[in-house]
């Protein structure tokens, strides 16, 4: 029965999916529609109206198999092969270089505004701060 | 006969996805990812014998359609951690939105400088996010679905394998700093990787992840726009 119970899930996603499809084309979003169903479903959530049941199910199931859903979208890769050789080489540095910077300039962006709102100048106190919870 | 077609593709891409995540999942290494090693065998074989993307594509489009209730998924991870989200909210947004703009300024300048053409621009924009939201804000920006899902397998390997060396060489000390900033740079491969520096990092960097695909999915058409206009 589990089977028909994920299947049944996956379908009110579907629905979402549509319906966020719907609204950014109707409202001329520049978000996917998808997101904007993402958003739909979250906050419908937040205020209870779907209960968190009614999707549980498919949610964890296409989350476990996620990255099976991408594998048409990118072998489309065959058609660029050029980026494996020659100066399509220089992206991947271009790409590596670019997600160090990213990784380095948001860590110390979020330790900088932790420290900041705890008002401690110790970084070894952001953990503690945190813990505590809301008044942090 | 195109319905056998796309029903024999579509349980070939099932089949080889499955067996590569039993492989993956026997050996624990990066290399072995499924997305990577499934996607490999799937081109190897419509390349050696010689069926071009779009025949494959007949099949590959019923799986594509699922990106889109996959994408709304992302939902329920995030509803799960809402309390990590509210809790940490300064941090989360702020460092992912600061994240997201210098990863896509970034990359985008080096390749206008090093001169790749336009298609290539707009589909490096959205490297940091998880692949199910970046090809589709790639593909509404005119970039490339399959060189955006590269470039995100890409991004997400530098953290997954670079991760510890960044943390150390760029002393980023703190279990939130280190969880946001995989999520931020490294989507679901960064996050996979802050398992290794405790609870906090790891729910840190699965809400920044899904902080970054919605922030990340307004402000890439902005700073497209910026880049084009």
């Amino acid at each position: 029965m589990k089977i028909i119970r994920i299947i049944a899930q996956v379908a009110v996603l579907y629905i979402f999916f549509l319906a966020g499809d719907y609204l950014q084309k109707l409202m001329h979003l520049p978000v996917p529609g998808s997101i904007v169903g993402l958003l739909l479903l979250f906050i419908l959530l937040l205020f209870k109206i779907v209960p968190v049941k009614l999707i549980e199910d498919g949610s964890l199931f296409i989350l476990a198999y996620l990255p099976m859903f991408f594998i048409p979208a990118t072998a489309g890769i065959m058609n660029h092969l050029d980026i494996f050789s020659g100066r399509g080489l220089m992206m991947i540095g271009i790409l590596v270089a670019s997600s160090v910077l990213t990784m380095v300039v948001t860590a110390h962006a979020t330790e900088w505004i932790t420290v900041r709102r705890t008002g401690s100048r110790s970084r070894s106190k952001i953990t503690v701060a945190r813990e505590k919870g809301s008044e942090a | 006969m195109n319905i056998l077609l796309a029903a024999g593709f579509v349980l070939m891409n099932v089949g080889i996805y499955l067996f590569m995540s039993m492989l993956y999942k026997r050996f624990r290494l990066p290399v072995l990812l499924p997305a990577l090693t499934a996607t490999f065998t799937v081109v190897v074989l419509l390349l050696g014998f010689d069926i071009s993307y779009d025949t494959y594509m007949i099949g590959g489009e019923w799986i594509n359609r699922l990106l889109g209730p996959a994408v709304v998924s992302l939902a329920y991870p995030l509803y799960k951690q809402r309390h990590v989200l509210w809790q940490n909210l300064p941090a989360i947004l702020g460092g992912t939105v600061i994240g997201l703009l210098v990863g896509m300024l970034s990359g985008m300048l080096m390749a206008v400088g090093l001169g790749f053409s336009k298609l290539y621009v707009l589909s490096i924009l959205p490297k940091s996010i998880t692949t199910a939201v970046a090809i589709q804000i790639s593909s509404s920006l005119g970039g490339d679905s399959s060189l955006t899902s590269v470039f995100v397998m890409i991004a997400g390997f530098t953290g997954a394998i670079g991760g510890p060396y960044i943390i150390k060489l760029f002393r980023i000390r703190s279990e939130s700093g280190i969880g946001i900033g995989l999520g931020t740079a490294s989507h679901a491969l960064g996050t996979a990787k802050a398992l290794e520096y405790g609870e906090q990092s790891v729910s840190m960097s699965s809400v920044a992840m899904t902080v970054c695909a919605i922030v990340g999915s307004i402000v890439g058409p902005l700073v497209s726009w910026i880049m084009y206009h």
